[in-house]
């Protein structure tokens, strides 16, 4: 998925994981269905880098949420 | 999101778009909902300061709703400035956190409602972010607000456009152009595919 052109500079990011189109935000679940197909013309701009998120730890979650928090994402059937 | 925020910052990028799975700005420090789990703009500024000494940070929300979560975490926090256009009216005594009661003026507006949108967030934006002079910009974009989607404020693409405008220039003015757009709100796919890679062209083009 990533496909960085070094020495390109100022670039544009696009983040972008698969997993979004599968099962994106939960209102519809399928809104980025068209994508990353969308972007194919963008892709083409030599100044456009795609990138493929990872996931963060839990330690740096824990900057900003509570613990409890945490384990009540795990829990929630969303 | 946090990698996006970090690219930024290094340099490597001046400028990126950050699609999601699951939202962010309804998710405060101990609460979550509203399809919100963990509060990504957040974790991305907490990262930026705790590794790379990122000071102040300003963030405009576009999402019709209120960014509760991200109000709940940086309510008490000078260094950042959250500027929220949705239901409520609202300033802190410092200025760093405002909301905007965009809905009824929207509503009120009928046709007119992409111009008062977009006026109200330059207003309440604009003069702000350049005061605070943040070291990064983030637009919190949702596109709920669209004719149609379950935000309906009776927008259209136009002020998606002039909003993607107005953070470019800001960004430019105030931050040597390092924005970060998120997506946020939203639902319907064919409002995706159309509002989204205008966006980001608008992005690859203030980065030629």
């Amino acid at each position: 998925m990533t496909s960085e052109r070094p020495n390109l500079m100022p670039r544009t990011g696009i983040f972008y994981h698969p997993s979004f189109s599968q099962r994106s935000y939960l209102t519809v679940g399928r809104r980025l269905a068209a994508f990353p197909d969308a972007l194919r013309d963008l892709l083409a701009l030599p100044q456009v880098v795609l990138f493929e998120p990872q996931p963060v730890s839990d330690e740096l979650i824990l900057k900003v949420h509570t613990p409890d928090l945490i384990r009540e994402v795990a829990k929630d059937p969303l | 999101m946090v990698a996006a925020a970090e690219r930024i910052w290094l340099g490597e990028l001046i400028n990126a778009f950050a699609f999601i799975g699951a939202g962010g700005h309804h998710a405060g420090r101990d609460f979550f909902g509203g399809y919100c789990c963990f509060n990504d703009v957040s974790i991305a500024i907490e990262r930026l300061r705790e590794v790379h000494g990122l000071r102040r940070v300003a963030i405009l929300d576009t999402d019709a709703h209120h960014g509760d979560g991200t109000r709940d975490i940086y309510r008490d926090d000078p260094a950042v400035l959250h500027v929220c256009l949705c239901g409520s009216d609202y300033a802190s005594s410092d200025g760093t956190k405002v909301d905007v009661a965009i809905h009824r003026l929207c509503w009120e507006a009928g046709a007119r409602s992409d111009e008062v949108y977009l006026e109200a967030a330059e207003a309440a934006f604009a003069p702000r972010a350049r005061t605070f002079c943040p070291d990064l910009l983030v637009w919190y974009f949702g596109f709920d607000g669209h004719r149609g989607d379950y935000g309906d404020l009776g927008l259209t693409a136009a002020c998606y456009n002039g909003l993607v405008g107005l953070t470019l220039a800001l960004a430019d003015q105030v931050c040597s152009g390092r924005l970060l757009v998120v997506l946020g709100g939203g639902s319907r796919a064919d409002l995706a595919s159309s509002l989204i890679p205008p966006i980001i062209a608008r992005l690859a083009d203030a980065a030629r």
